[in-house]
């Protein structure tokens, strides 16, 4: 990767229009080497869209998005392959290969790396899914496995190539509190033993509060706030503080 | 005045534009996707275990479909043309009625229609609901490119297998059709034989497997095209599978068509 002052992830006046709706309005982002960037925002904001472009999976409309400063908006499918070695993604669904075992779930960014030598690959794998807390499952298959089972597979997965960036779509949604507690710790884990940089997109304010360095809070496709969970935690804005809550404007009564 | 009839003429013409535009569409779509793939086979690495896998799925398990198909076809139009060329005194024709229509049609057609159903429905399943688990992106996101890894080898073993299958079809057509003349019906099997040879030649058989070639660049990129482009829910992965059995059908029948007139040039009918 680069150099280290230079932020890994940067995004310049972000525009995204999906049919007629304008998703995006102008997002400005930084996300430096090493931290956790936590995303959040109410369904419908762009959080996932926003996201979406990290990894090149949506072209902009207009603006730029840098990838250890290369501007990936404009880069062909085939050429995007080096900046998705370097970053990987964790979908809201897992998104794992119904028809493949969890090990061959996992050993598939390796395989299709080149990766040959099935005792390298084994090796990979055990690490990934102990980093996961899944050694044994090995063989199963992703139906036999809970929400949060799938989305720790989908993690080994996206961290068993190495990626030095991982994007986590919504990890904790459809979670119960234990599971997403745990799913909390793991992101947690990722970052403090293979010091990845982390992007969190999520309306679970426990998971933010866990596992930001630095939080982004989008709202109508801009920016809204950008900055540490201390001050996240001090704002009296009605907008965040509602968010934060969890309070709408309606009554019980 | 003007104004007021100048909407609803609008409107008229909106909607009558509409299919044209959308067909326009539709055909532009998977002439990108056509040319996607040509280029995908020409620089990406192949995946060879895919391939075998989809010529086992779309070739070998399709020879029982394909086969009874074949045989049952055979066999009720040699029955049908007997009993109109009995009246005639001309039994001994049934042979090379039934073997030519097998070969320059009904064979490349029925097999056409049959893979259609059974392969091209379980592609754009498998495909779509790929598509709507973000499979598809995690493909993607994974350095693969869903072209290489799902519609190539698809491509490639349908290319392949589709000849094969009208071969086995015809085939199969044939032999029913020359046991129920011969056994059933009673007609001379050295006349049938004989008349069967004499009026199917090397061109008829190339004719059959060329349609055949044809039929399956319908089916698979009609199929694949449906499952990379389904809808989100149920509804949306549900519909892949039908509208591309009801798109590759049409396809092939007004393929057929058009294929027939064009390979008569290449390949004349008649001795």
């Amino acid at each position: 990767m680069g150099d280290d002052t230079q932020p890994v992830i940067a995004v310049h006046g972000l525009h995204k229009t999906l049919g007629t709706q304008e998703v995006l309005r102008g997002v400005e982002l930084q996300v430096a080497r090493g931290e956790t960037c936590v995303i959040l925002g109410r369904s419908g904001c762009g959080k996932s869209v926003l996201l979406r472009h990290l990894i090149g999976l949506l072209k902009p409309t207009s603006g730029k998005v840098l990838i250890d400063g290369q501007d990936i908006a404009q880069l062909p499918e085939r050429k995007l392959l080096e900046v998705r070695r370097k970053v990987g993604m964790l979908f809201q669904s897992a998104a794992l290969f119904d028809s493949m075992s969890v090990e061959q779930n996992v050993a598939f960014p390796l395989l299709e790396a080149g990766i040959k030598d099935p005792i390298v690959i084994r090796e990979r794998v055990t690490e990934a899914l102990d980093m996961v807390d899944l050694l044994g499952s090995e063989q199963k298959m992703p139906e036999k496995l809970s929400g949060g089972m799938r989305k720790r597979v989908g993690l080994a997965r996206t961290i068993v190539g190495r990626a030095q960036c991982i994007l986590y779509d919504e990890p904790t949604t459809g979670l119960d509190p234990i599971t997403s507690d745990s799913i909390n710790h793991l992101i947690r884990r990722l970052q403090t033993r293979l010091r990845v940089t982390s992007v969190v997109v999520t309306h679970d304010m426990k998971t933010a509060f866990h596992t930001a360095d630095h939080v982004v809070f989008l709202h109508e496709g801009r920016v809204y706030f950008n900055g540490t969970i201390e001050t996240l935690r001090a704002t009296t804005d009605p907008v965040m503080t509602d968010f934060i809550e969890g309070r709408s404007e309606e009554s019980y009564a | 005045m003007l104004a007021a009839l100048g909407r609803p003429i609008l409107s008229l013409a909106a909607a009558l534009g509409r299919p044209p535009i959308a067909f326009a569409r539709y055909m532009g779509e998977l002439a990108f996707l056509i040319k996607d793939t040509a280029v995908s086979i020409c620089t990406a690495p192949i995946r060879w275990r895919l391939f075998l896998r989809q010529v086992a799925e779309i070739g070998f398990r399709s020879q029982l479909v394909v086969g009874v198909t074949g045989a049952f076809t055979g066999a009720v139009f040699a029955a049908q043309t007997y009993f109109q060329f009995h009246r005639l005194g001309m039994e001994s024709a049934v042979g090379a009625v039934v073997s030519v229509s097998m070969f320059r049609e009904l064979g490349p057609v029925l097999t056409g229609l049959m893979v259609a159903g059974r392969v091209g429905a379980a592609i754009a399943a498998e495909i779509g609901t790929m598509k709507v688990t973000e499979q598809i992106d995690a493909l993607r996101a994974l350095g693969v490119q869903p072209i290489d890894y799902l519609v190539v080898p698809r491509t490639l073993a349908m290319l392949i297998s589709m000849p094969l299958l009208v071969a086995e079809c015809v085939g199969l057509s044939v032999l029913a059709g020359y046991f129920v003349a011969t056994q059933v019906l009673n007609i001379s099997d050295a006349y049938y034989l004989n008349t069967m040879i004499k009026f199917t030649t090397g061109r008829d058989i190339q004719m059959a497997l060329t349609k055949g070639f044809f039929f399956g660049i319908i089916i698979v990129f009609v199929s694949c095209h449906q499952g990379l482009n389904a809808r989100e829910g149920a509804v949306g992965v549900g519909r892949a599978p039908t509208e591309s059995v009801v798109i590759s059908s049409l396809g092939i029948l007004i393929a057929n068509f058009f294929l027939s007139f064009a390979l008569n040039i290449v390949y004349p009918g008649g001795i």
